[in-house]
């Protein structure tokens, strides 16, 4: 796309999230051609889609299709897929006596749909199977964040569907692809904390003059912005550098990022950001499940770390 | 010259000279490091790799920023030079190229390229650190030029330097920004003294320099007369660009030789994925950073995240030093022992020296956050 067309394309997706969630929003990227925006300039259709998708704390079941599209399914822009449970990276399922054993999540559009695809954890390669979602054992999770709209897969199917190997590289593109989505999505969670606080601190008055005069918020804000900073420098990165280990690097730094920003925010928005009444707790809450999701801040940066010091090499630089 | 080819050619050079280019480290004094960098200097500028990246009428051969930055970032990341003297011509040239009279730029900066001179930069004041606006050094206008009287702190190599890009009050002493001017002062001149001053990690590289009725040739003032502030803001975005890049490098290989080294039980395999995350941020950073500065873009506040990132990273990679080597770093004598002890030590620093943390979050909290003013 160039310049001109992502700009357009961007705003579409902009408006889109803000119109709509869930299954509207799902089919509004269809009308929008975001599907095949993914599969021509993959780093656009992700990076604006899911920045906006966290700005609006909306919910989709975009990262069914971005993990689909990059296993190679055919039917990656409608397909459903079960994904891997919090603080997982490895697929939700695996072969039990008569059939699949799964533990996993599923966003607002598995009970949506009549099949799903699982992925199967095998030991010459992984596997994708085509599941009845009557047969999947689902349980509609409120949690922390009832506004996602989260799947909780658990429980055994009751027979052994059939199943097609996946290219060989398959998984690990789906988990770095998710990995990015999930760093976007974080990232623009963080930008909107970012705003609302910011606006706040503008806005409110104590001791004859707006907060945002006191040095003590100014500086919880600035630190805040350079953690957004650094998330989306990861992210630039990652994109660029193209390797699993960068967009692992990179989606912990946004996780760490959005908690980071998350608890200047809520300081700065004192009171007024812990009641219902301002949005500021729906991002609070996103966070929380966005950082579990294909592997934590606190699991991801564990093992690079553990990685660094058995390999005894640092993760080579992107050049200049 | 394309980077690509830049970088083959260089790395290429670097290996085939790469004995006469190593440092003889005895001592690892700061000595020992000002010989070593003027010799890498002039090598890599009889080569003509330092000449690239910089204008022809200063003795470049012209070509993208980009050279001057990979350049530092292999001298650096080979461990050939200390990135901190090595990079201040970074901040400088471009100063001379921007604010001094053509012939006297022409003149003065291939001696700084050649590493036949070394410049210091004489800003921060006894009574002027963070609030820079505040300087009192004063020139005073004389028929025949400027008579300076004043002194300076935390003037960086001062000691082994031949001249100063020096701001002096030249307005009323209240006329804070608006009365400041930028002289270029050869610093052998009667009326200067240099102290050294002695830090907590071991290498005497900061000076108090006193200045009494020394004289300065109007030719020698950088900019006009009451410009000395935007000579000091445009040099900063330089200061927090290609400079951090370097020191980034120098991070790098630092990190590297520590984890080929560190015993790997009893370390925090979180601390370690951090500090390497939060160096790849921080390069991530300054390398986009690069690419602005190459495509002749205007740096501005944007440049102090940069700062603070790699202040956080450079504390990051030390923390983790002290905890994994804390008997080489707390007690060894040896030359590797006591340059690990040096280096942390010097870490602690990386969130005052070049603007604290304090001023940069002051300085993105009004300018990238529209926070208005502080008070």
């Amino acid at each position: 796309m160039d310049a001109a067309e992502l700009h357009l394309f961007d705003r579409s997706l902009g408006g889109a999230v803000e119109t709509y969630s869930g299954a509207a929003l799902d089919a509004a990227l269809v009308r929008l051609g975001w599907h095949e925006a993914l599969v021509d300039d993959r780093r656009a259709a992700v990076s604006l889609l899911f920045e906006h998708q966290g700005r609006a704390a909306v919910s989709s079941g975009a990262i069914d299709v971005v993990v689909a599209e990059a296993l190679g399914v055919d039917t990656a822009p409608d397909a459903a897929m079960v994904l891997p449970a919090l603080d997982r990276a490895e697929p939700p399922a695996t072969k039990g006596t008569s059939g699949l054993v799964v533990q996993g999540l599923g966003t607002t559009r598995l009970p949506e749909r009549a099949t799903a695809l699982v992925v199967l954890r095998a030991r010459r390669g992984e596997q994708v199977a085509v599941v009845k979602t009557e047969e999947l054992q689902c349980r509609a999770v409120r949690g922390v964040d009832p506004d996602l709209g989260l799947v909780e897969v658990m429980g055994a199917t009751a027979t052994m569907p059939s199943m097609t190997p996946i290219r060989p590289d398959g998984w690990s593109a789906a988990v770095t692809g998710a990995r990015l989505a999930l760093g976007h999505e974080l990232v623009g969670v963080s930008a909107a904390m970012l705003e609302l606080a910011r606006v706040h601190a503008l806005d409110r008055v104590q001791f004859d003059r707006p907060i945002s005069a006191f040095q003590a918020v100014r500086h919880r804000l600035a630190d805040a912005l350079v953690a957004l900073e650094s998330a989306r420098a990861l992210l630039d990165a990652a994109w660029q550098d193209g390797s699993g280990e960068a967009a692992a690097m990179a989606k912990a730094m946004s996780g760490r990022a959005a908690r980071t920003v998350a608890r200047h925010c809520q300081q700065v928005l004192a009171g007024m950001g812990f009641t219902t009444e301002h949005p500021l707790h729906r991002y609070v809450r996103r966070l929380l499940i966005l950082d579990e999701l294909f592997g934590s801040t606190r699991s991801l940066t564990a093992a690079l770390g553990r990685d660094v010091l058995s390999r005894r090499r640092l993760p080579p630089p992107l050049p200049l | 010259m394309e980077l690509d080819a830049f970088r083959n050619d260089l790395d290429r050079w670097l290996d085939e000279h790469a004995a006469i280019l190593a440092p003889e480290r005895t001592t690892g004094s700061l000595d020992e490091h000002m010989t070593q960098l003027a010799k890498v200097k002039r090598l890599t500028y009889e080569a003509g790799f330092m000449r690239w990246g910089w204008p022809e009428q200063v003795g470049g051969l012209g070509g993208s920023p980009m050279l001057r930055a990979y350049l530092g970032e292999t001298l650096t990341g080979r461990d050939l030079v200390e990135p901190g003297i090595y990079s201040m011509t970074e901040t400088l040239a471009p100063t001379m190229i921007d604010y001094a009279a053509p012939a006297l730029a022409a003149d003065m900066v291939p001696r700084l390229l050649r590493g036949e001179e070394t410049w210091c930069q004489g800003f921060s004041e006894p009574g002027t650190g963070s609030n820079l606006a505040a300087l009192a050094c004063r020139a005073r206008r004389e028929e025949r030029g400027w008579r300076v009287t004043g002194e300076k702190v935390w003037t960086s190599l001062a000691q082994y330097a031949q001249r100063c890009v020096l701001l002096t009050r030249t307005g009323a002493s209240d006329s804070a920004h608006r009365g400041i001017t930028a002289l270029f002062v050869d610093m052998d001149g009667p009326g200067i003294t240099v102290r050294p001053i002695e830090t907590m990690h071991g290498a005497p590289e900061f000076c108090q320099v006193f200045f009494d009725d020394v004289a300065v040739p109007f030719d020698r003032t950088l900019g006009q007369e009451g410009q000395g502030w935007s000579v000091a803001m445009d040099l900063l975005p330089f200061e927090r660009s290609t400079a951090l890049w370097h020191k980034a490098a120098y991070l790098q290989r630092r990190l590297q030789d520590f984890v080929e080294t560190v015993p790997p039980e009893g370390l925090d395999p979180v601390a370690v994925g951090e500090a390497v995350q939060l160096l790849a941020a921080f390069r991530a950073r300054s390398r986009t950073t690069q690419y602005r500065l190459a495509a002749g873009e205007r740096l501005g506040p944007e440049t102090s995240v940069d700062k603070i990132l790699v202040a956080s990273a450079e504390q990051a990679v030390y923390d983790l030093v002290e905890a994994g080597l804390a008997p080489d770093v707390l007690l060894d004598d040896g030359p590797e022992g006591s340059r690990w002890r040096s280096e942390y030590l010097f870490s602690r620093a990386a969130t005052i020296y070049g603007g604290t943390v304090e001023i940069q979050r002051n300085i993105i909290a009004r300018r990238l956050l529209g926070l208005g003013a502080d008070r």
